[in-house]
Protein backbone atom coordinates (compact mmCIF):
# COMPACT_ATOMS: atom_id res chain seq x y z
CA UNK A 1 0.00 0.00 0.00
CA UNK A 2 0.78 3.47 -0.56
CA UNK A 3 3.08 5.57 2.17
CA UNK A 4 -0.31 8.19 2.31
CA UNK A 5 -3.00 5.63 2.75
CA UNK A 6 -0.75 3.49 5.69
CA UNK A 7 -0.32 7.19 7.10
CA UNK A 8 -3.83 7.53 6.81
CA UNK A 9 -4.44 3.86 8.55
CA UNK A 10 -2.47 4.60 11.63
CA UNK A 11 -4.04 7.92 11.99
CA UNK A 12 -7.83 6.82 12.26
CA UNK A 13 -7.01 3.19 14.00
CA UNK A 14 -5.22 5.27 16.97
CA UNK A 15 -6.55 5.02 20.07
CA UNK A 16 -6.00 8.79 20.71
CA UNK A 17 -8.06 9.23 17.73
CA UNK A 18 -11.23 11.77 18.80
CA UNK A 19 -14.18 9.72 19.06
CA UNK A 20 -17.69 9.88 18.47
CA UNK A 21 -18.08 9.61 22.10
CA UNK A 22 -15.77 13.15 23.06
CA UNK A 23 -18.00 15.10 20.03
CA UNK A 24 -21.19 13.98 21.73
CA UNK A 25 -19.73 14.97 25.32
CA UNK A 26 -18.67 18.44 23.87
CA UNK A 27 -21.38 19.30 21.20
CA UNK A 28 -24.60 18.33 22.41
CA UNK A 29 -26.55 18.56 25.44
CA UNK A 30 -29.25 16.23 27.55
CA UNK A 31 -27.60 12.89 26.29
CA UNK A 32 -29.70 10.00 26.81
CA UNK A 33 -28.29 7.06 25.77
CA UNK A 34 -31.18 4.19 24.70
CA UNK A 35 -29.84 0.58 24.86
CA UNK A 36 -30.77 -3.07 22.98
CA UNK A 37 -32.12 -4.42 20.44
CA UNK A 38 -35.66 -5.69 22.04
CA UNK A 39 -34.57 -9.21 21.72
CA UNK A 40 -31.61 -10.64 22.78
CA UNK A 41 -28.37 -8.26 22.97
CA UNK A 42 -27.70 -4.44 23.62
CA UNK A 43 -24.26 -4.04 21.17
CA UNK A 44 -21.33 -2.08 22.63
CA UNK A 45 -20.00 -1.30 19.34
CA UNK A 46 -23.18 0.83 18.58
CA UNK A 47 -24.18 3.83 20.95
CA UNK A 48 -27.80 4.66 19.90
CA UNK A 49 -29.22 7.87 21.91
CA UNK A 50 -31.10 11.32 22.32
CA UNK A 51 -30.02 14.30 22.78
CA UNK A 52 -30.51 18.35 22.54
CA UNK A 53 -28.04 19.98 19.64
CA UNK A 54 -28.85 23.70 20.73
CA UNK A 55 -32.52 23.57 21.28
CA UNK A 56 -33.43 20.60 18.49
CA UNK A 57 -33.78 17.15 19.80
CA UNK A 58 -31.68 14.74 17.24
CA UNK A 59 -31.13 11.01 17.48
CA UNK A 60 -27.52 10.07 17.66
CA UNK A 61 -25.69 7.03 16.46
CA UNK A 62 -21.86 6.44 16.81
CA UNK A 63 -19.79 3.71 16.38
CA UNK A 64 -15.62 3.96 17.33
CA UNK A 65 -13.02 1.36 18.08
CA UNK A 66 -12.91 1.80 21.69
CA UNK A 67 -9.80 4.01 23.22
CA UNK A 68 -8.27 1.30 25.36
CA UNK A 69 -7.51 -2.31 25.14
CA UNK A 70 -10.26 -3.45 27.21
CA UNK A 71 -12.77 -0.91 25.39
CA UNK A 72 -11.44 -2.28 22.48
CA UNK A 73 -12.80 -6.22 23.30
CA UNK A 74 -15.95 -4.89 24.30
CA UNK A 75 -16.45 -2.73 21.19
CA UNK A 76 -15.26 -5.65 18.83
CA UNK A 77 -12.97 -3.08 17.64
CA UNK A 78 -16.04 -1.06 16.06
CA UNK A 79 -17.51 -4.19 14.25
CA UNK A 80 -20.96 -3.76 14.51
CA UNK A 81 -22.98 -6.95 15.32
CA UNK A 82 -26.58 -7.72 14.10
CA UNK A 83 -27.99 -6.92 17.25
CA UNK A 84 -26.26 -3.52 16.50
CA UNK A 85 -27.92 -2.56 13.52
CA UNK A 86 -30.95 -4.11 14.99
CA UNK A 87 -30.52 -1.09 17.80
CA UNK A 88 -29.82 1.49 14.94
CA UNK A 89 -32.97 0.84 13.19
CA UNK A 90 -34.98 0.57 16.11
CA UNK A 91 -33.53 4.11 17.07
CA UNK A 92 -33.88 5.70 13.36
CA UNK A 93 -37.88 3.98 13.49
CA UNK A 94 -38.52 6.28 17.07
CA UNK A 95 -36.19 9.66 15.06
CA UNK A 96 -38.47 9.52 12.81
CA UNK A 97 -41.78 8.93 14.60
CA UNK A 98 -40.92 11.87 17.08
CA UNK A 99 -38.92 13.87 14.08
CA UNK A 100 -35.68 14.12 15.28
CA UNK A 101 -32.53 14.30 12.94
CA UNK A 102 -30.41 11.86 12.74
CA UNK A 103 -26.44 12.22 13.09
CA UNK A 104 -24.03 9.24 13.23
CA UNK A 105 -20.57 9.17 13.94
CA UNK A 106 -18.33 6.94 12.22
CA UNK A 107 -14.75 4.98 12.95
CA UNK A 108 -15.50 1.56 11.98
CA UNK A 109 -13.82 -1.40 9.91
CA UNK A 110 -17.10 -2.78 9.00
CA UNK A 111 -19.75 -5.25 10.13
CA UNK A 112 -19.25 -7.73 12.60
CA UNK A 113 -18.00 -11.78 10.90
CA UNK A 114 -18.77 -13.73 12.88
CA UNK A 115 -20.98 -16.91 13.15
CA UNK A 116 -23.76 -15.12 15.75
CA UNK A 117 -23.97 -12.38 13.85
CA UNK A 118 -24.46 -14.62 10.89
CA UNK A 119 -26.75 -16.91 13.06
CA UNK A 120 -28.84 -13.61 13.46
CA UNK A 121 -29.31 -12.28 10.01
CA UNK A 122 -26.43 -9.96 9.32
CA UNK A 123 -27.24 -9.55 5.98
CA UNK A 124 -30.74 -8.74 6.49
CA UNK A 125 -29.89 -6.63 8.99
CA UNK A 126 -27.84 -4.21 6.95
CA UNK A 127 -29.94 -4.56 4.19
CA UNK A 128 -32.88 -3.17 6.27
CA UNK A 129 -30.95 -0.03 7.74
CA UNK A 130 -29.95 0.82 4.68
CA UNK A 131 -32.85 0.87 3.37
CA UNK A 132 -34.00 2.58 5.80
CA UNK A 133 -31.97 5.30 6.09
CA UNK A 134 -32.48 5.84 2.52
CA UNK A 135 -36.27 6.30 2.61
CA UNK A 136 -36.34 7.99 6.40
CA UNK A 137 -38.35 11.11 6.79
CA UNK A 138 -36.30 12.84 8.85
CA UNK A 139 -32.57 14.34 7.67
CA UNK A 140 -29.78 12.28 8.01
CA UNK A 141 -25.99 13.13 8.23
CA UNK A 142 -23.01 11.03 8.60
CA UNK A 143 -19.99 11.94 9.69
CA UNK A 144 -17.02 9.75 8.89
CA UNK A 145 -14.50 10.64 11.87
CA UNK A 146 -12.33 7.81 10.88
CA UNK A 147 -12.52 5.25 8.53
CA UNK A 148 -15.77 3.18 7.42
CA UNK A 149 -16.11 0.25 5.10
CA UNK A 150 -18.29 -2.35 3.34
CA UNK A 151 -22.18 -2.13 3.68
CA UNK A 152 -21.81 -2.15 7.40
CA UNK A 153 -20.50 1.46 6.98
CA UNK A 154 -22.74 1.75 3.91
CA UNK A 155 -25.71 1.66 6.47
CA UNK A 156 -25.46 4.75 8.26
CA UNK A 157 -23.70 6.57 5.07
CA UNK A 158 -26.76 6.22 3.18
CA UNK A 159 -27.72 9.88 4.34
CA UNK A 160 -28.41 13.52 3.23
CA UNK A 161 -25.62 14.74 3.74
CA UNK A 162 -21.53 13.11 4.43
CA UNK A 163 -19.12 14.80 6.00
CA UNK A 164 -15.71 13.65 6.34
CA UNK A 165 -12.18 14.35 8.39
CA UNK A 166 -9.33 14.95 6.53
CA UNK A 167 -7.98 11.57 6.96
CA UNK A 168 -11.32 9.76 6.74
CA UNK A 169 -11.70 6.63 4.54
CA UNK A 170 -14.80 4.85 2.94
CA UNK A 171 -14.46 2.02 0.82
CA UNK A 172 -16.06 -1.22 -0.47
CA UNK A 173 -13.97 -3.23 1.87
CA UNK A 174 -11.19 -2.38 3.93
CA UNK A 175 -7.70 -1.46 2.25
CA UNK A 176 -6.22 -4.78 3.72
CA UNK A 177 -9.54 -6.69 2.61
CA UNK A 178 -9.20 -5.09 -1.50
CA UNK A 179 -5.55 -6.01 -1.46
CA UNK A 180 -5.73 -8.92 -0.51
CA UNK A 181 -8.15 -9.55 -2.76
CA UNK A 182 -6.43 -7.97 -6.13
CA UNK A 183 -3.72 -9.43 -5.18
CA UNK A 184 -0.45 -7.16 -5.91
CA UNK A 185 -2.26 -4.21 -7.46
CA UNK A 186 -2.12 -1.14 -5.85
CA UNK A 187 -5.05 -0.58 -4.53
CA UNK A 188 -4.76 3.31 -2.84
CA UNK A 189 -3.82 4.41 -5.97
CA UNK A 190 -6.05 3.68 -8.34
CA UNK A 191 -9.55 3.15 -5.98
CA UNK A 192 -11.33 6.50 -4.99
CA UNK A 193 -11.38 6.44 -0.86
CA UNK A 194 -9.71 8.68 0.31
CA UNK A 195 -11.72 12.08 1.58
CA UNK A 196 -10.79 14.15 -1.22
CA UNK A 197 -11.08 11.79 -3.87
CA UNK A 198 -14.53 10.91 -2.25
CA UNK A 199 -15.46 14.93 -1.75
CA UNK A 200 -14.46 15.08 -6.10
CA UNK A 201 -16.85 12.38 -7.15
CA UNK A 202 -19.85 14.20 -5.18
CA UNK A 203 -19.82 11.44 -2.04
CA UNK A 204 -18.06 13.44 0.68
CA UNK A 205 -20.07 16.94 0.93
CA UNK A 206 -17.47 18.16 2.92
CA UNK A 207 -14.34 17.88 4.72
CA UNK A 208 -13.11 18.52 8.18
CA UNK A 209 -9.45 19.94 8.00
CA UNK A 210 -7.53 18.21 10.83
CA UNK A 211 -4.91 20.71 11.54
CA UNK A 212 -7.66 23.02 13.20
CA UNK A 213 -10.13 23.54 15.78
CA UNK A 214 -12.03 19.88 14.63
CA UNK A 215 -14.65 20.52 17.50
CA UNK A 216 -15.77 23.77 16.15
CA UNK A 217 -15.87 22.52 12.42
CA UNK A 218 -18.38 19.78 13.41
CA UNK A 219 -20.78 21.77 15.56
CA UNK A 220 -20.61 24.55 12.30
CA UNK A 221 -21.16 21.11 9.83
CA UNK A 222 -24.18 19.62 11.96
CA UNK A 223 -25.43 23.65 12.02
CA UNK A 224 -25.67 24.02 8.22
CA UNK A 225 -26.81 20.59 7.60
CA UNK A 226 -29.82 21.23 10.18
CA UNK A 227 -30.58 24.63 8.53
CA UNK A 228 -30.21 22.84 4.89
CA UNK A 229 -32.35 20.05 5.68
CA UNK A 230 -34.82 21.19 8.53
CA UNK A 231 -37.46 22.56 6.30
CA UNK A 232 -37.70 19.89 3.79
CA UNK A 233 -40.13 17.62 3.56
CA UNK A 234 -40.04 13.87 3.38
CA UNK A 235 -40.71 13.44 -0.27
CA UNK A 236 -37.86 16.19 -0.62
CA UNK A 237 -35.46 14.63 2.16
CA UNK A 238 -35.75 10.80 -0.09
CA UNK A 239 -35.15 12.89 -3.71
CA UNK A 240 -32.36 14.63 -2.46
CA UNK A 241 -30.68 11.48 -1.07
CA UNK A 242 -31.49 9.25 -4.14
CA UNK A 243 -30.32 12.69 -6.63
CA UNK A 244 -26.97 12.52 -4.54
CA UNK A 245 -26.39 9.03 -5.27
CA UNK A 246 -27.18 8.63 -8.68
CA UNK A 247 -25.03 11.78 -9.45
CA UNK A 248 -22.30 9.93 -8.11
CA UNK A 249 -23.01 6.63 -9.76
CA UNK A 250 -22.99 9.04 -12.98
CA UNK A 251 -19.37 10.22 -11.90
CA UNK A 252 -17.89 6.82 -12.61
CA UNK A 253 -18.68 7.47 -16.81
CA UNK A 254 -16.48 10.40 -16.33
CA UNK A 255 -13.56 9.09 -15.03
CA UNK A 256 -10.29 8.87 -17.43
CA UNK B 1 -29.48 -27.94 -21.85
CA UNK B 2 -29.49 -28.59 -25.84
CA UNK B 3 -26.71 -25.76 -26.38
CA UNK B 4 -24.32 -27.70 -24.40
CA UNK B 5 -20.69 -27.43 -26.18
CA UNK B 6 -20.07 -30.90 -27.50
CA UNK B 7 -16.17 -30.68 -25.23
CA UNK B 8 -18.35 -30.66 -22.06
CA UNK B 9 -19.51 -34.34 -22.19
CA UNK B 10 -17.52 -34.60 -18.57
CA UNK B 11 -17.14 -32.44 -16.48
CA UNK B 12 -16.39 -32.08 -12.50
CA UNK B 13 -18.51 -32.18 -9.70
CA UNK B 14 -17.82 -28.98 -7.39
CA UNK B 15 -18.19 -30.28 -4.42
CA UNK B 16 -16.99 -34.25 -4.53
CA UNK B 17 -14.92 -33.70 -7.26
CA UNK B 18 -16.07 -37.04 -9.42
CA UNK B 19 -16.07 -36.82 -13.21
CA UNK B 20 -19.94 -36.99 -14.19
CA UNK B 21 -21.26 -37.27 -17.77
CA UNK B 22 -23.64 -35.16 -19.22
CA UNK B 23 -25.73 -37.83 -19.15
CA UNK B 24 -25.74 -38.24 -15.71
CA UNK B 25 -26.13 -34.96 -14.85
CA UNK B 26 -29.37 -35.32 -15.83
CA UNK B 27 -32.11 -33.11 -16.77
CA UNK B 28 -31.68 -31.16 -13.66
CA UNK B 29 -28.23 -31.22 -13.27
CA UNK B 30 -27.69 -32.91 -10.26
CA UNK B 31 -24.36 -34.70 -9.09
CA UNK B 32 -25.39 -38.55 -9.28
CA UNK B 33 -22.62 -39.46 -6.47
CA UNK B 34 -23.20 -36.39 -3.99
CA UNK B 35 -26.81 -35.27 -4.52
CA UNK B 36 -25.46 -32.10 -4.83
CA UNK B 37 -26.67 -29.54 -7.78
CA UNK B 38 -24.06 -28.27 -10.49
CA UNK B 39 -24.26 -24.24 -10.92
CA UNK B 40 -26.34 -23.26 -13.88
CA UNK B 41 -25.46 -21.18 -17.36
CA UNK B 42 -28.11 -18.01 -17.51
CA UNK B 43 -29.38 -20.21 -20.43
CA UNK B 44 -29.93 -23.52 -18.18
CA UNK B 45 -31.74 -21.60 -15.99
CA UNK B 46 -34.47 -20.08 -18.00
CA UNK B 47 -34.99 -22.98 -19.63
CA UNK B 48 -35.46 -25.08 -16.30
CA UNK B 49 -37.20 -22.40 -14.79
CA UNK B 50 -40.05 -20.51 -17.29
CA UNK B 51 -42.24 -21.82 -19.89
CA UNK B 52 -40.84 -22.66 -23.08
CA UNK B 53 -40.10 -20.11 -24.99
CA UNK B 54 -41.54 -17.77 -23.13
CA UNK B 55 -38.51 -15.26 -21.74
CA UNK B 56 -38.00 -12.03 -23.62
CA UNK B 57 -34.46 -10.50 -23.25
CA UNK B 58 -34.15 -6.71 -22.05
CA UNK B 59 -31.06 -4.82 -23.50
CA UNK B 60 -29.01 -3.79 -20.25
CA UNK B 61 -28.82 -0.04 -20.62
CA UNK B 62 -24.95 -0.10 -20.15
CA UNK B 63 -21.94 -2.13 -20.64
CA UNK B 64 -18.92 -2.39 -18.31
CA UNK B 65 -15.66 -0.30 -18.76
CA UNK B 66 -12.45 -0.25 -16.87
CA UNK B 67 -12.67 3.26 -15.78
CA UNK B 68 -9.97 2.40 -12.29
CA UNK B 69 -7.37 1.38 -14.94
CA UNK B 70 -6.81 -2.45 -13.22
CA UNK B 71 -4.59 -4.70 -14.61
CA UNK B 72 -6.24 -7.46 -15.99
CA UNK B 73 -9.91 -6.51 -15.08
CA UNK B 74 -10.88 -5.46 -18.71
CA UNK B 75 -9.37 -9.22 -20.09
CA UNK B 76 -10.95 -10.37 -17.26
CA UNK B 77 -14.16 -8.84 -18.60
CA UNK B 78 -13.73 -10.21 -22.03
CA UNK B 79 -13.02 -13.30 -21.08
CA UNK B 80 -15.96 -13.79 -18.43
CA UNK B 81 -18.19 -12.49 -22.03
CA UNK B 82 -16.16 -15.06 -24.25
CA UNK B 83 -17.27 -17.85 -22.04
CA UNK B 84 -20.97 -17.08 -21.00
CA UNK B 85 -21.61 -15.43 -24.28
CA UNK B 86 -23.22 -12.30 -21.91
CA UNK B 87 -22.50 -8.64 -21.31
CA UNK B 88 -22.08 -9.36 -17.38
CA UNK B 89 -23.51 -11.19 -14.86
CA UNK B 90 -27.13 -10.25 -15.27
CA UNK B 91 -29.46 -11.20 -18.00
CA UNK B 92 -32.72 -9.54 -17.40
CA UNK B 93 -36.08 -10.04 -19.05
CA UNK B 94 -39.77 -10.77 -19.19
CA UNK B 95 -40.71 -14.42 -19.17
CA UNK B 96 -43.91 -16.66 -17.99
CA UNK B 97 -44.61 -19.45 -15.34
CA UNK B 98 -47.60 -21.61 -15.68
CA UNK B 99 -49.20 -18.18 -17.63
CA UNK B 100 -48.55 -15.69 -15.15
CA UNK B 101 -46.26 -13.02 -16.68
CA UNK B 102 -43.11 -11.91 -15.10
CA UNK B 103 -40.51 -9.57 -14.81
CA UNK B 104 -37.46 -12.03 -14.76
CA UNK B 105 -33.58 -11.17 -13.67
CA UNK B 106 -31.19 -14.19 -13.86
CA UNK B 107 -27.40 -13.33 -11.82
CA UNK B 108 -24.45 -15.52 -13.27
CA UNK B 109 -22.01 -16.95 -11.10
CA UNK B 110 -19.95 -17.90 -14.51
CA UNK B 111 -19.42 -14.04 -15.04
CA UNK B 112 -16.56 -13.20 -11.98
CA UNK B 113 -18.82 -15.41 -9.51
CA UNK B 114 -21.81 -12.75 -10.36
CA UNK B 115 -19.96 -9.97 -8.36
CA UNK B 116 -22.17 -6.61 -7.90
CA UNK B 117 -20.91 -3.79 -9.93
CA UNK B 118 -22.19 -0.64 -11.80
CA UNK B 119 -23.55 -2.63 -14.45
CA UNK B 120 -25.10 -5.52 -12.82
CA UNK B 121 -26.74 -2.92 -10.16
CA UNK B 122 -27.97 -0.87 -13.12
CA UNK B 123 -29.65 -4.23 -14.46
CA UNK B 124 -31.09 -5.33 -11.54
CA UNK B 125 -33.00 -1.44 -10.77
CA UNK B 126 -33.74 -2.08 -14.60
CA UNK B 127 -35.54 -4.97 -14.15
CA UNK B 128 -37.14 -3.67 -11.24
CA UNK B 129 -38.14 -0.27 -12.66
CA UNK B 130 -39.80 -2.81 -15.34
CA UNK B 131 -41.98 -4.48 -13.13
CA UNK B 132 -43.22 -1.31 -11.17
CA UNK B 133 -43.86 0.20 -14.78
CA UNK B 134 -45.84 -2.88 -15.83
CA UNK B 135 -46.91 -3.90 -12.40
CA UNK B 136 -45.20 -7.34 -12.65
CA UNK B 137 -44.07 -9.69 -9.99
CA UNK B 138 -40.13 -9.77 -10.20
CA UNK B 139 -38.42 -13.01 -9.81
CA UNK B 140 -35.37 -12.20 -9.05
CA UNK B 141 -32.71 -15.36 -9.29
CA UNK B 142 -29.33 -14.41 -7.21
CA UNK B 143 -26.17 -15.44 -7.26
CA UNK B 144 -23.16 -13.09 -5.97
CA UNK B 145 -19.76 -13.59 -4.59
CA UNK B 146 -20.28 -9.99 -3.01
CA UNK B 147 -19.07 -6.31 -4.23
CA UNK B 148 -16.58 -6.15 -7.59
CA UNK B 149 -13.64 -4.90 -6.16
CA UNK B 150 -12.32 -4.14 -9.68
CA UNK B 151 -15.41 -0.90 -9.28
CA UNK B 152 -14.33 0.25 -5.57
CA UNK B 153 -17.04 2.48 -4.25
CA UNK B 154 -19.05 2.27 -7.43
CA UNK B 155 -19.51 -1.20 -6.41
CA UNK B 156 -20.62 -1.11 -2.93
CA UNK B 157 -22.93 2.51 -3.81
CA UNK B 158 -25.19 -0.32 -6.19
CA UNK B 159 -26.24 -1.72 -2.51
CA UNK B 160 -28.17 1.84 -1.42
CA UNK B 161 -29.30 2.54 -4.97
CA UNK B 162 -30.52 -1.00 -5.86
CA UNK B 163 -32.63 -0.88 -2.30
CA UNK B 164 -34.38 2.66 -2.84
CA UNK B 165 -35.60 1.28 -6.00
CA UNK B 166 -36.39 -2.30 -3.78
CA UNK B 167 -37.95 -0.31 -1.50
CA UNK B 168 -40.55 1.92 -4.23
CA UNK B 169 -41.22 -1.71 -5.78
CA UNK B 170 -42.02 -3.06 -2.64
CA UNK B 171 -44.21 -0.26 -1.36
CA UNK B 172 -46.13 -0.40 -4.71
CA UNK B 173 -47.56 -3.46 -3.73
CA UNK B 174 -45.53 -5.54 -6.33
CA UNK B 175 -44.44 -9.12 -5.69
CA UNK B 176 -40.88 -9.28 -5.30
CA UNK B 177 -40.14 -13.09 -5.21
CA UNK B 178 -35.77 -13.82 -4.46
CA UNK B 179 -34.33 -17.10 -4.96
CA UNK B 180 -31.15 -17.32 -3.28
CA UNK B 181 -28.76 -19.83 -5.55
CA UNK B 182 -24.98 -20.84 -4.88
CA UNK B 183 -23.49 -18.63 -3.74
CA UNK B 184 -25.45 -15.40 -2.06
CA UNK B 185 -22.82 -13.63 -0.48
CA UNK B 186 -21.49 -10.25 0.83
CA UNK B 187 -23.07 -6.88 -0.91
CA UNK B 188 -25.69 -9.01 -2.88
CA UNK B 189 -26.68 -10.65 0.51
CA UNK B 190 -26.66 -7.40 2.37
CA UNK B 191 -28.53 -5.25 0.42
CA UNK B 192 -31.70 -6.90 -2.16
CA UNK B 193 -31.22 -10.60 -2.02
CA UNK B 194 -32.54 -10.71 1.60
CA UNK B 195 -35.29 -8.03 1.59
CA UNK B 196 -37.73 -9.45 -0.85
CA UNK B 197 -41.35 -10.16 -0.23
CA UNK B 198 -40.20 -14.22 -0.55
CA UNK B 199 -36.60 -15.44 0.33
CA UNK B 200 -35.97 -19.28 -0.96
CA UNK B 201 -33.11 -20.32 -1.83
CA UNK B 202 -31.76 -23.74 -3.66
CA UNK B 203 -30.88 -26.59 -1.86
CA UNK B 204 -26.86 -26.81 -0.89
CA UNK B 205 -26.50 -23.14 -2.01
CA UNK B 206 -23.99 -21.14 0.45
CA UNK B 207 -25.54 -17.61 1.50
CA UNK B 208 -23.90 -15.55 3.79
CA UNK B 209 -22.62 -12.27 4.02
CA UNK B 210 -18.88 -12.49 5.14
CA UNK B 211 -16.77 -15.62 3.91
CA UNK B 212 -16.40 -18.53 6.07
CA UNK B 213 -12.00 -18.11 6.09
CA UNK B 214 -12.97 -14.21 6.89
CA UNK B 215 -15.20 -15.10 9.76
CA UNK B 216 -12.63 -17.64 10.90
CA UNK B 217 -9.84 -15.27 10.78
CA UNK B 218 -11.73 -12.59 12.47
CA UNK B 219 -13.09 -14.21 15.30
CA UNK B 220 -11.51 -17.34 15.61
CA UNK B 221 -14.50 -18.92 15.75
CA UNK B 222 -14.93 -23.18 14.73
CA UNK B 223 -17.51 -23.25 12.37
CA UNK B 224 -20.04 -26.07 11.87
CA UNK B 225 -19.15 -28.23 8.40
CA UNK B 226 -23.03 -26.80 7.11
CA UNK B 227 -22.87 -23.31 7.97
CA UNK B 228 -23.93 -21.12 5.69
CA UNK B 229 -25.77 -23.56 3.96
CA UNK B 230 -29.43 -22.73 2.23
CA UNK B 231 -30.63 -25.74 4.84
CA UNK B 232 -28.55 -24.06 7.40
CA UNK B 233 -30.46 -20.79 6.79
CA UNK B 234 -33.38 -22.37 6.76
CA UNK B 235 -33.15 -23.64 10.34
CA UNK B 236 -31.86 -20.54 11.73
CA UNK B 237 -35.31 -18.90 10.48
CA UNK B 238 -33.37 -16.60 7.59
CA UNK B 239 -35.43 -18.01 4.32
CA UNK B 240 -39.01 -18.97 3.76
CA UNK B 241 -37.89 -22.68 2.45
CA UNK B 242 -35.49 -24.11 0.67
CA UNK B 243 -36.43 -25.73 -2.80
CA UNK B 244 -34.60 -28.43 -4.94
CA UNK B 245 -34.90 -26.89 -8.77
CA UNK B 246 -36.52 -30.18 -9.64
CA UNK B 247 -39.68 -28.20 -7.47
CA UNK B 248 -39.08 -25.09 -8.07
CA UNK B 249 -41.59 -23.89 -11.29
CA UNK B 250 -44.71 -25.71 -9.70
CA UNK B 251 -43.76 -23.73 -6.46
CA UNK B 252 -43.35 -20.56 -7.82
CA UNK B 253 -46.29 -21.45 -10.09
CA UNK B 254 -48.09 -21.87 -6.56
CA UNK B 255 -47.00 -18.48 -4.90
CA UNK B 256 -47.86 -16.38 -8.04
CA UNK B 257 -51.38 -18.54 -8.19
CA UNK B 258 -51.72 -17.57 -4.39
CA UNK B 259 -51.70 -13.94 -4.98
CA UNK B 260 -53.74 -13.78 -7.88
CA UNK B 261 -56.74 -16.42 -6.47
CA UNK B 262 -58.65 -13.16 -4.83
CA UNK B 263 -58.13 -11.39 -8.41
CA UNK B 264 -61.09 -13.77 -9.60
CA UNK B 265 -63.14 -13.10 -7.05
CA UNK B 266 -62.94 -9.43 -6.65
ZN1 LIG C 1 -20.84 -34.53 -6.62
Amino acid sequence: MANELEQKLKLVRDVNRITGQEIIQQLFHQVLELHGDRINHDDPALFSGIALFENQPVTILSVDRGTSLTERIEKNGGAVRASGYRKALRSVELAEKFNRPVISFLNMPGADASLESENEGQSLMIAKMIAKMGQLKVPNLAVFIGEGHSGGALAFANSNRIVMFENGLFSVASPEAMSAILRKETVSEVVPMTAGKLQKMGLVDQIIKEDQDVISQVNTAIKTWLDDFNNLSSNELIKQRTEKFAHVLAYWDKMD
Amino acid sequence: MSEMPEQALWSSCKYCGRHVHTEQWGLFLRCPFCGFPKRLTVEQRIEMTFDPDSFQKIDLNIKSKDQLHFKKYADKLTKAQQKTKHDEAITIGTAKIGNHLVAAGIMDNQFMVGTLNTTVGEGIRQIMEAALEQRLPLVLFVTSGGARMQEGIFSLLQMNTILAVQERLLDAGILNINILTDPTMGGASASFAFNSDYVLAEDHAQIGFSGKRVIEQTSGEQLPDEFQSAEYLLEHGQLDDVIQREKLKDVLQQLLDLHTAGDQNG
